[in-house]
């Protein structure tokens, strides 16, 4: 047996006891019964260690090159090195889902731990593991295990005697002389993911979409158990955790499509960043959606709401993007995967929604009603609105990403958003978002009183004034953006203030604040790298230097990095500092893949991004492909492809051997001026020899063509095609010119902010996991008291 | 009470129309060139890319153009701001958006469609043999 197969049963083993474990889990709530716990407990640890073999048989079969399975032919090839042909294991959609249930998995050994402690576990894990299950099932109706011949079979499978001298083959049925052969290398990664961020972003970002299922496996057990309170502290640690790390990955990303993919920004509003971006955005609004819970019981729907869907929206988010449904409207190549992956997301979607909502709605009644005791200026209102902000923005963006959908639902036609409907609408709901978080720290809870609110909001007013007259010193902008300025820097000398003050009183305490002036200065450093942007699209003429968005860049020259890429050498020089960028090209058989460099300042990013190289001078010369009777047109005439000229008594000389020519025939159509014109290729013994033709025209200047190549096409003869090349006449302004590089070179001030912000933010998400898994413990202890 | 369901509902609905108004003026519809040229939105159109004609880039403005044949087989000069887009000589169609300025399609975006991954994976697990 092949190790593959062992793999796949293995992986369907993981799957079974996975789902026996959601079953004796949720036996072992309705019977209230630690025995079926015990069994769960085995069912889930086994799950997790087949999943943990068959990824570790998975990563073997990678390491060792075994091109018999089709996912690592397609995703992987023997020049790898090292850490990229690890990271090829989730480069496809079976090992991404590998990937995403073995981190699921993992986090559950854990989950179950804390949720035994507190009292949860049955109703958690039974949850918890139905969700990972399903994940497996994804994984045993797309085998990664798939044998390549089972993918080809035409290609592949042979029967009969093995022909001697081959070696990479497999016999699958001795005695029906059936055989594969398979391949000895494998298509290699993607050029775009081969770089260290394809090693680490995708990993980051599964562990947070794994934790996401965390808050809702809470807020299922919270309805089960009809404990409508005191499940929000349990989930509390993990949301946070889930939000600290998927915000880590949604950032990753993004520095990965700024420093190496040369989106030229951070964010594009793509929808594999958007997918991710809503459910971070429903998890970051029940994180403070609770707070008000704890404080006064009110929000309990809202709670279980916002916990559901955030994991629903994950598993949408998925659909999205991995399902193929937005088919060829988003730029990213998506592979069609077929019918099975749609037709498994809808279906969990619709399962755990129905789990989820149906639950709610059947203990909807029962509920405690807590009155609204809380006036406008209080905290709960400020968490309410700011909440219902950051809700509005995931649905907002939810529903962009989701327009090739809707667009080909209403209207038969699928068509995506453009860039613009997400600014337009992002950007007064974040002007919403920013001043509430500011506002929000300085309102009590209950009722502020208006004098004292004025008073603590003087400062924080004054400084974000100050630094809005700071950036209009850039230069003048849209109202908004100027609001969203005034708006983030008021958020960040609040919180500062504030976060002062619970630093002296409790230093534990301080992790909402730095969160927000995490989010405050990235906010100010979007508006300051991508509105005060400055651009300039400058040719390099080689050893010649240029004066652009003032410094003086020049080109130096090419080298190449291996077979098809090249770095492209640029000078940079201001105030006599010399530094130098090498943005790079890939030529591959496809596309041209282009690498931006930048030179980090501290104030801001010297950004260049390569567009094109126009080799050195001589005449241009290109070669055409045409069909029988087309026309072409070539500078400033047409040509027509007549005929081939092939007669009889050269095809017997050409069966025989000897010398033959074959001549093609073409018109050139100037105006009203027709010119036959022959091109010959003569075959002789030292092979065929080609003689151009010329053409004079109108303007007095010549045009050699030369014939490339014949394509007959015996069948349909007027299906035949001819490649032949055409040669300019030397222009004389393009003689002098030498090889020239075009970039487009960009300068993005203060960009440092965002980044400085990121890490801020996962400060804050990490003071606040403390803070929270302190509390859950606390009222751990306390229910143990009695 | 009832002032906080008035401000609420004023705010979804504002928030709703200003989601649909986006929706709606930022979904640049498909069309040909033909109707392309009658309406002053921008507009996405599908199409081939005619080899034979001329390619261009003008390394100094950054313009890329090319010929294009749209579903009605109406074949129009498209200038896109930017250079030649990836996987260009691969696509068996391109998408361009843009507006019509003269005789000519100029683009803001080329899209471009590569043929489906299986069509190409029978011959290259033949390569790889």
């Amino acid at each position: 047996m092949l190790l593959g197969q062992i793999g796949g049963m293995i992986v369907k083993l993981a799957f079974l006891s996975a789902l026996a474990a959601a079953f004796f889990y949720y036996r072992g709530h309705k019977e209230n019964s630690t025995r079926w716990v015990s069994f769960a407990r085995g069912g889930y640890h086994l799950a997790t260690l087949s999943l943990m073999t068959s990824s570790a048989i998975f990563l073997y079969l990678i390491i060792t090159h075994q091109f018999q399975y089709t996912y690592i032919w397609n995703y992987s090839s023997t020049d790898l090195p090292l850490s990229l042909l690890l990271s090829t294991f989730y480069a496809g959609q079976e090992g991404s889902f590998t990937l995403w249930a073995l981190y699921t998995s993992i986090i559950g050994v854990f989950l179950m731990q804390y949720a035994s402690k507190n009292d949860y576990e049955p109703e958690v894990m039974s949850v918890y593991s139905l969700i990972l299950s399903f994940l497996l099932l994804m994984l045993v109706i797309k085998n990664p295990f798939a044998f390549i011949w089972d993918s080809f079979p035409n290609d592949l499978l042979q029967t009969g005697p093995v022909p001697a001298g081959i070696s990479n083959f497999v016999i699958l049925d001795a005695a029906k002389n059936l055989w594969a052969r398979y391949p000895v290398e494998g298509k290699g990664l993607n050029p775009l993911l081969q770089n260290y961020w394809m090693v680490i972003h995708p990993q980051i970002l599964f562990i947070g979409f794994s934790s996401m299922a965390v808050p809702y496996a809470h807020a299922v057990a919270g309805l089960m158990k009809r404990d409508y309170n005191s499940w929000i502290r349990v989930a509390t640690p993990w949301s946070v955790f889930g939000s600290m790390v998927l915000g880590t990955g949604i950032i990753l990303g993004g520095y990965w499509a700024y420093e190496t993919l040369g989106w030229g920004g951070f964010w594009g509003w793509d929808p594999v960043e958007n997918s991710s971006l809503v459910p971070w955005l429903f998890c970051v609004a029940s994180i403070h959606t609770t707070l008000t819970q704890r404080k006064s019981g009110a929000f309990v729907k809202t709670n279980f709401v916002l916990s559901l869907l955030t994991f629903i929206t994950v598993l949408y988010s998925t659909f999205l993007t991995r399902s193929g449904v937005l088919g060829d409207t988003s730029v990213h190549s998506f592979v069609d995967p077929g019918n099975w992956v749609y037709w498994l997301l809808l279906g969990c979607i619709a399962l755990f929604s129905a789990i989820g909502f149906g639950l709610l709605f059947s203990r909807m009644k029962e509920m405690p009603k807590v009155p609204v005791e809380h006036s406008f200026i209080s905290r709960e209102f400020a968490l309410f609105l700011g909440a219902f902000a950051l809700s509005f923005m995931a649905l907002f963006v939810a529903i962009g990403t989701s327009s090739p959908i809707i667009t080909s639902l209403l209207k038969g036609k699928a068509s995506a958003v453009e860039i613009m409907y997400y600014v337009q609408t992002n950007l007064p709901l974040g002007i919403g978002i920013t001043f509430l978080s500011g506002l929000g720290q300085l309102l009590w809870w209950r009722h502020s009183k208006t004098g004292s609110l004025l008073k603590s909001m003087l400062w924080p007013v004054l400084l974000g004034l100050g630094t809005t007259a700071l950036i209009l010193l850039m230069g003048w902008e849209e109202i908004e953006i100027l609001l969203f300025a005034f708006c983030s820097a008021f958020s960040l000398f609040a919180n500062l203030q504030v976060g002062y003050g619970i630093y002296r009183g409790n230093p534990k305490f301080v992790g909402g604040s730095i969160a927000h002036i995490g989010i405050a200065i990235m906010c100010l450093g979007f508006i300051t790298s991508e509105r005060y942007d400055d651009k300039a699209t400058v040719s390099l003429e080689r050893n010649k230097p240029v004066e652009a968005l003032g410094y003086t860049i020049m080109y130096t020259g090419y080298r190449a990095l291996d077979r098809d890429r090249f770095a492209f050498d640029i000078e940079v020089v201001k105030e006599g500092i010399r530094r130098t960028v090498a943005p790079s090209m890939h030529f591959s058989e496809q596309s041209t893949l282009r690498h931006p460099d930048l030179i980090n300042f501290i104030n801001k990013d010297f950004y260049v991004s390569p567009v094109s190289v126009e080799q050195a001078g001589g005449p241009r010369e290109e070669s055409m492909t045409m069909l029988k009777d087309a026309e072409a047109q070539v500078a400033g005439f047409n040509v027509r492809f007549i005929d081939f000229d092939f007669n009889a008594f050269e095809r017997g000389a050409m069966l025989e051997g000897k010398n033959f020519v074959i001549n093609v025939h073409l018109l050139i159509l100037e105006g009203k001026r027709k010119q036959p014109l022959t091109l010959k290729m003569m075959n002789t013994e030292s092979g065929p020899e080609f003689t151009a033709a010329t053409y004079v025209a109108a303007d007095q200047r010549s045009y050699e063509f030369t014939l490339v190549r014949i394509i007959p096409d015996r069948e349909d003869k007027s299906q035949s095609k001819v490649e032949f090349s055409v040669k300019y006449p030397e222009d004389p302004a393009a003689i002098k010119k030498s090889e020239t590089l075009v970039v487009e070179a960009s300068i993005k001030p203060m960009i440092n902010l965002v980044w400085v912000g990121t890490v801020t933010l996962i400060v804050g998400f990490a003071l606040t996991i403390i803070r929270r898994a302190e509390e859950a413990k606390l009222q751990a202890e306390k229910w143990r008291k009695g | 009470m009832k002032v906080k369901v008035v401000v609420g509902l004023a705010v979804v609905v504002v928030g709703i129309i200003l989601g649909a108004v986006n929706f709606i003026e930022s979904n640049v519809e498909y069309m040909d060139f033909a109707a392309a040229e009658r309406t002053s939105k921008k507009a996405q159109v599908k199409g081939e890319w005619v080899r034979e004609q001329e390619i261009a880039f003008d390394a100094e403005h950054v313009k890329f153009s090319f010929y294009m044949k749209d579903d009605n087989n109406r074949v129009v000069k498209v200038v896109l701001d930017g250079a030649k887009p990836n996987n260009f000589e691969l696509a068996e169609s391109v998408v361009a958006k843009g507006r019509f300025v003269g005789d000519e399609f100029h683009a803001t975006d080329v899209l471009t469609k590569c043929p489906s991954k299986y069509e190409g994976d029978a011959e290259a697990v033949k390569k790889t043999l």
